[in-house]
């Protein structure tokens, strides 16, 4: 059977997902990135191959996606390499066709989508600020000591959120330490801060945007049954979170592999073995000129794969040798 | 006698009048190096912290030419219509500088504001060129080369030519040719143009667009006439000279059928274009043309421009059925 891989490596989760010819999802992996790319990645490949090694499965097309979509993206040989927020606007609608609205919060960043008749007319990402995002509730759910998991229904049990400042994570955090000195039960600090952060998001990233029904929550903090509850209440409207919210942008990954194989009829997959390539990363400050770039030098086995994050030309010989 | 000009702020608008007319007067002209990350440090450093990147970036400019010039070109430019002024920032530029660093050479401050009437430009040309020669022709001749570069660099920009592409052809470069790809996204970037044409500090974000085959268009390249008709459109125009030019221009290139979206370009914490983004903003909803804000600040770090700027051009595309 034809199939495509998708991998999306964002700051805080690492996603891949293999789907077949009509977009259907046959596997599914959600991991930590945990500040690790390179092992993350491999990690994940081992379980893709795991996963599909008694299915007669042919990987025919790679798509890399997330922050550290070009590191993964000559990992794995991926045939695409594209931004999270088409590949989550590809999957949306592929997953839900008359989809309107995309609310997705990731781990470092949010942004919503909108599309019209399957097409996106606007969207918005969240400027520089990290309020709002998967990250700072992580944050916020070690410090009061409750498991990420639980955080959502724990915000559903309360019966009076408190009001907290969600303009910015730092006043938010203040917010909440005062709220719980003066004796305010845990569930309604946690409620407090869904709705906080769902204000801030249409506040920010959602402003003036026209939010129409269907309207799909999808990224990491979806699993957030008190996020999902707090949209509802502010915009009066049902939440459709679907099935595999977590590994949207893999699924889109996969999605555009799919499309970009197409015309070219080959893919650049570097196989499952990828999993035990030793893979090094190292970096030094060019002083060519003032600007001091970070060069960064990808090697597998001892070879030199790609380098990047330079401002000029003078490094990126390899990466061009190998894009073609 | 040697004259520093900082490659920032009104350098991108003015430098082709600048600098005949110094060179005319007998003077060198002497242009601090095009921005980067240490010239940037070093403007954070000798910058109050609540200015904008670019008021930084350009204490860093100021600061690279101490030892190379004997006067600094610095002029506090507060009308350049006659009816808006610059940003403050403008306005108190020169003492902003002069409390911030120490050491500094000569400085040409002089005053420039059309709103005094038509004939102030000569009179702050004039007042200029009597620091460099007694000689009353000599001032006029200057005047008269600055003036005429200066009208061949704006045709250069009407014709598509960005400011540093206008510079390259007026130096003696050849010309490149604005070439339009049948079919390419046709995007306007608008912005003050020492964030749009200043590579470093909008991280190639114009080089960027074009490598992705997309035809950009800028504010300086809207002409006169037309800037002058739309500064009579809106119900109330801006304080700031820069910022009405951006809306207008804005305005400007949604009247084209073929434009497939505007992105603004801001730096972050600057207090016009509060305004002057939600203007576009709203223009752009008016017309269903796709729009972003593309913010910069002191950052170095590519991806978060990179990301959205990628996306904009793909969903485009992909509404356009490009792909």
């Amino acid at each position: 059977m034809q199939a495509y891989l998708g991998v999306d490596v964002g700051s805080v989760s690492t996603n891949l997902v293999v789907i077949n010819e009509d977009g259907k999802v046959l596997v599914d992996i959600y991991l930590r990135t945990a500040g690790q790319p390179i092992k993350v990645v491999q990690e994940g490949m081992r379980q893709v191959a795991e996963a599909v090694k008694d299915k007669k499965i042919e990987i025919c097309g790679v798509g890399a996606t997330g922050s550290a979509r070009t590191l993964t993206g000559v990992i794995v040989g991926a045939d695409t390499v594209k931004n999270e927020i088409t590949a989550h606007a590809v999957a949306a609608s592929h997953l839900v066709p008359d989809v309107q609205t995309v609310l997705e919060i990731g781990g470092q960043d949010s942004k919503i989508i909108l599309l019209r008749d399957g097409v996106v007319v606007d969207f918005a990402m969240n400027t520089v600020c990290a309020a709002g995002t998967g990250s700072f509730l992580d944050h916020q759910a070690a410090r009061l000591n409750i498991p990420i998991e639980e955080f959502g229904a724990l915000a559903l049990q309360s019966t009076n959120p408190v009001r907290i400042a969600g303009r910015c994570s730092v006043f938010a955090e203040s917010d909440m330490i005062h709220k719980q000195q003066m004796g305010h039960p845990t569930p309604d600090i946690v409620a407090g801060l869904c709705d906080a952060l769902v204000r801030n998001y249409l506040n920010n990233v959602g402003k003036g945007k026209e939010i129409l029904p269907p309207v799909v929550f999808q990224g990491g903090v979806a699993a957030n049954v008190g996020i999902r509850a707090a949209f509802e209440k502010e915009l009066g409207l049902e939440i459709y979170i679907p099935e595999y919210f977590a590994v949207m942008g893999a699924i889109g990954a996969a999605l555009l592999a799919k499309e970009a194989t197409k015309e070219k009829q080959k893919t650049n997959f570097r196989g499952f073995a990828v999993s035990t390539t030793d893979y090094q990363a190292s970096s030094f400050e060019c002083k060519g000129c003032p600007n001091h770039c970070e060069i960064v030098n990808i090697s597998a086995d001892g070879q030199l794969l790609a380098r990047w994050g330079g401002r000029c030309g003078k490094w990126d010989t390899v990466q061009q040798m190998k894009t073609g | 006698m040697r004259v520093g000009i900082p490659r920032t702020l009104s350098y991108f608008t003015f430098y082709p009048l600048w600098k005949p007319f110094f060179e005319t007067l007998g003077a060198e002209v002497i242009v601090s190096p095009e921005s980067n990350k240490e010239l940037l440090d070093d403007g954070v450093r000798n910058t109050v912290t609540d200015a904008c990147v670019p008021i930084k970036l350009f204490h860093g400019h100021v600061a690279a030419l101490i030892d190379k010039v004997d006067i600094l070109f610095m002029p506090r430019l507060v009308s350049l219509d006659g009816k808006s002024t610059l940003c403050p920032k403008f306005l108190g530029l020169p003492d902003m500088v002069k409390y911030s660093i120490a050491g500094l050479p000569e400085i040409i401050e002089n005053r420039l504001d059309l709103k005094k009437g038509k004939m102030e430009l000569y009179r702050f040309l004039y007042g200029i060129g009597r620091r460099f020669t007694a000689n009353r022709l000599k001032i006029m001749h200057a005047i008269y080369r600055a003036k005429y570069n200066f009208a061949n660099y704006r045709k250069l920009l009407f014709k598509g030519l960005t400011p540093v592409e206008a510079f390259a052809c007026l130096e003696g470069g050849q010309e490149p040719s604005v070439q339009l790809i049948d079919g390419a996204l046709k995007l306007a970037v608008v912005g003050y143009p020492y964030n749009l044409y200043d590579n470093f500090i909008s991280i190639g974000l114009l080089t960027k667009l074009r490598r992705y085959g997309v035809q950009v268009v800028t504010p300086e390249m809207v002409p006169d006439k037309e800037m002058k008709r739309l500064s009579k459109k809106l119900r109330k125009n801006l304080f700031w000279y820069y910022s009405n030019q951006v809306v207008w221009a804005a305005i400007y290139y949604l009247e084209d059928k073929n434009l497939d979206g505007i992105i603004h370009l801001t730096a972050f914490g600057c207090g016009p274009d509060s305004m002057t983004n939600k203007i576009i903003e709203l223009e752009c909803k008016a017309k269903k043309v796709p729009f972003i804000t593309v913010s910069i600040d002191e950052h170095t770090g590519e991806a978060g421009v990179e990301t959205r700027v990628e996306a904009f051009v793909d969903l485009i595309k992909r509404k356009k059925g490009m792909v």
